[in-house]
């Protein structure tokens, strides 16, 4: 039930959650950004900027959810939440 | 924020079968004396049927709890046969059924641990051809398939006849469990609208997978499917529930459908579509057996010639079986540039892997790179150790 209770209005930055390999690649669950480049490829770029190599594999493939809708939209605003999630196909 | 839950629910999706015999209901005693699944859920149970895609890793828990379950028709899809190296985790085979279809091997669970259940059997690889006229004989589609191709068209598959889809994966230590139903809430195409690159997918067989994670994102898999066919509770539906082992959490995303994409049609390439059919044609002579490859080491341990062994799999396949006399550079670290410095351009090369298809990408990688003296072993080293090293682990 984290999904609701972590997005506090008052707090700043964008909420940044990490999924699998992602969460490898950063070390972390979640973290705030605060961006001069409120984009999606503001946010991108900033994430190739602070976590390099491991990062640039996982977005290859990944998928951005701004705030629960897919984007590969450069351009497209950021809301609140974004979820980083790597596609794996295992079973 | 509750966008992600339908306003109404899409109800059971199952009418109750006749009443149940009194051998059902002392079987069934467990569920039917919860409320919320009684006898006329335990009839829709029984009066279900359930299409199951791969019964391996996460189809044998799948479908030893349908069956357990009381779902009164199961079908499954595949076509592979069980290896020793599935028993690891694929907890519905047993060694005595090593080499015999996984068709065959989990039929026959099935039956011996519930014999009111019917079982249909797909012999067949799941393709555009073939997927619609399966599907439309099942209420429900349980994918625990193992690679994007089929991913994709299951889950295209269901959309186009209206039909739910409980999606499950699985990778090392992490699990993606969620139920796509296009009439209420995202499909796959909603979470992943993009392929991945061919070259940057691993699979169970290459990166490993934690066995037990099998038997959790498996069960939660039925949870829903249960849950969907008795209409109780709330579902997966818009969301994905994420699991990771080391860390023991659950994790939820929110998903919705992607207001821009196309509705879902028909059926696609989809081999093309993940890059999987382009991959690497290459000619005969770019290939070395695996009979060719041990007259040359001979040669080789003899001085008469020389060449370069490489495995370009990961370090613990490396450390697991590795054919002998060969050094290790994996794959990533050829592809990212960052091994060049250690290949020398002046000498001969083979290049091997499992199964030949990894070993072939950095064959091509090296070639653009200005490697000349380059070839692969065919097969990679399942080949060796079926031709050459018999007494070898196969992986």
């Amino acid at each position: 039930m984290v999904d609701n209770a972590v997005i506090g209005n008052e707090e700043p930055g964008i909420l940044v959650r990490y999924f699998a390999a992602a969460a490898d690649a950063t070390g972390l669950d979640e973290e705030r950004i605060v961006l001069a480049d409120d984009t999606l490829g503001g946010l991108r770029n900033e994430l190739l900027a602070r976590y390099g190599d491991p990062m640039e594999r996982v977005l290859r493939s990944g998928s951005f959810l701004l705030d629960g809708i897919v984007s590969r939209d450069p351009d497209r605003a950021l809301g609140e939440r974004v979820d980083v999630l790597p596609p794996f196909a295992g079973g | 924020m509750n966008a992600s839950t339908p306003a109404a629910g899409p109800g059971p999706l199952v009418d109750p079968s006749a009443d149940l015999t009194a051998s059902e209901v002392e079987r069934y005693s467990r569920h039917i004396i919860i409320p919320e699944i009684g006898v006329v859920g335990q009839r829709r149970l029984k009066n279900a049927r359930v299409l199951v895609i791969g019964a391996g890793g996460l189809g044998s828990p799948v479908l030893l709890y349908l069956a357990a379950a009381g779902v009164g028709t199961i079908g499954i899809v595949d076509d592979d046969v069980v290896d020793l190296s599935n028993l690891q985790r694929q907890v519905i085979h047993r060694v005595s059924n090593v080499g015999l279809s996984k068709l065959e091997s989990a039929s026959a669970a099935v039956a011996e641990l519930n014999q009111l259940v019917t079982t249909r059997r797909h012999d067949v690889r799941l393709d555009s051809t073939n997927a619609l006229a399966i599907f439309a004989d099942y209420d429900l589609i349980l994918d625990g398939s193992d690679n994007f191709a089929t991913r994709y068209l299951v889950s295209d598959a269901a959309a186009i006849l209206g039909k739910p889809c409980v999606w499950g994966s699985i990778y090392r230590f992490d699990g993606q469990v969620s139920v796509f139903w296009e009439k209420y809430g995202p499909t796959y195409r909603d979470l992943y609208p993009e392929a991945p690159p061919a070259e940057s997918v691993s699979t169970c067989g290459e990166g490993g997978v934690f066995g037990m994670l099998c038997g959790v994102i498996g069960a939660t898999m039925v949870s829903e499917a249960v849950k969907l066919i008795t209409g109780v509770g709330r579902t997966l539906i818009g969301r994905v529930l994420v699991f990771n082992a080391l860390d023991a959490s659950w994790r939820e995303i929110a998903v919705h459908k992607d207001p821009t994409s196309e509705p879902i049609t028909a059926l696609d390439d989809y081999e093309a579509f993940c890059g999987t059919s382009l991959r690497r044609p290459l000619a005969a002579d770019d290939n070395v057996t695996s009979q060719e490859l041990a007259a040359m080491l001979e040669r080789r341990g003899h001085g008469q010639c020389d060449f370069d062994l490489i495995d370009v799999r990961e370090t613990g396949e490396h450390e697991l079986v590795a054919i002998p006399g060969s050094r290790h550079i994996p794959l990533g670290r050829i592809l990212s540039g960052a091994a060049l410095p250690d290949i020398p351009r002046d000498r001969e090369m083979i290049l091997y892997c499992k199964a030949g298809s990894r070993s072939a990408e950095a064959l091509s990688a090296l070639r653009e790179h200005g490697y000349t003296g380059v070839k692969h072993l065919t097969g990679g080293v399942l080949s060796w150790i079926s031709e050459i090293e018999p007494s070898a682990p196969r992986y």
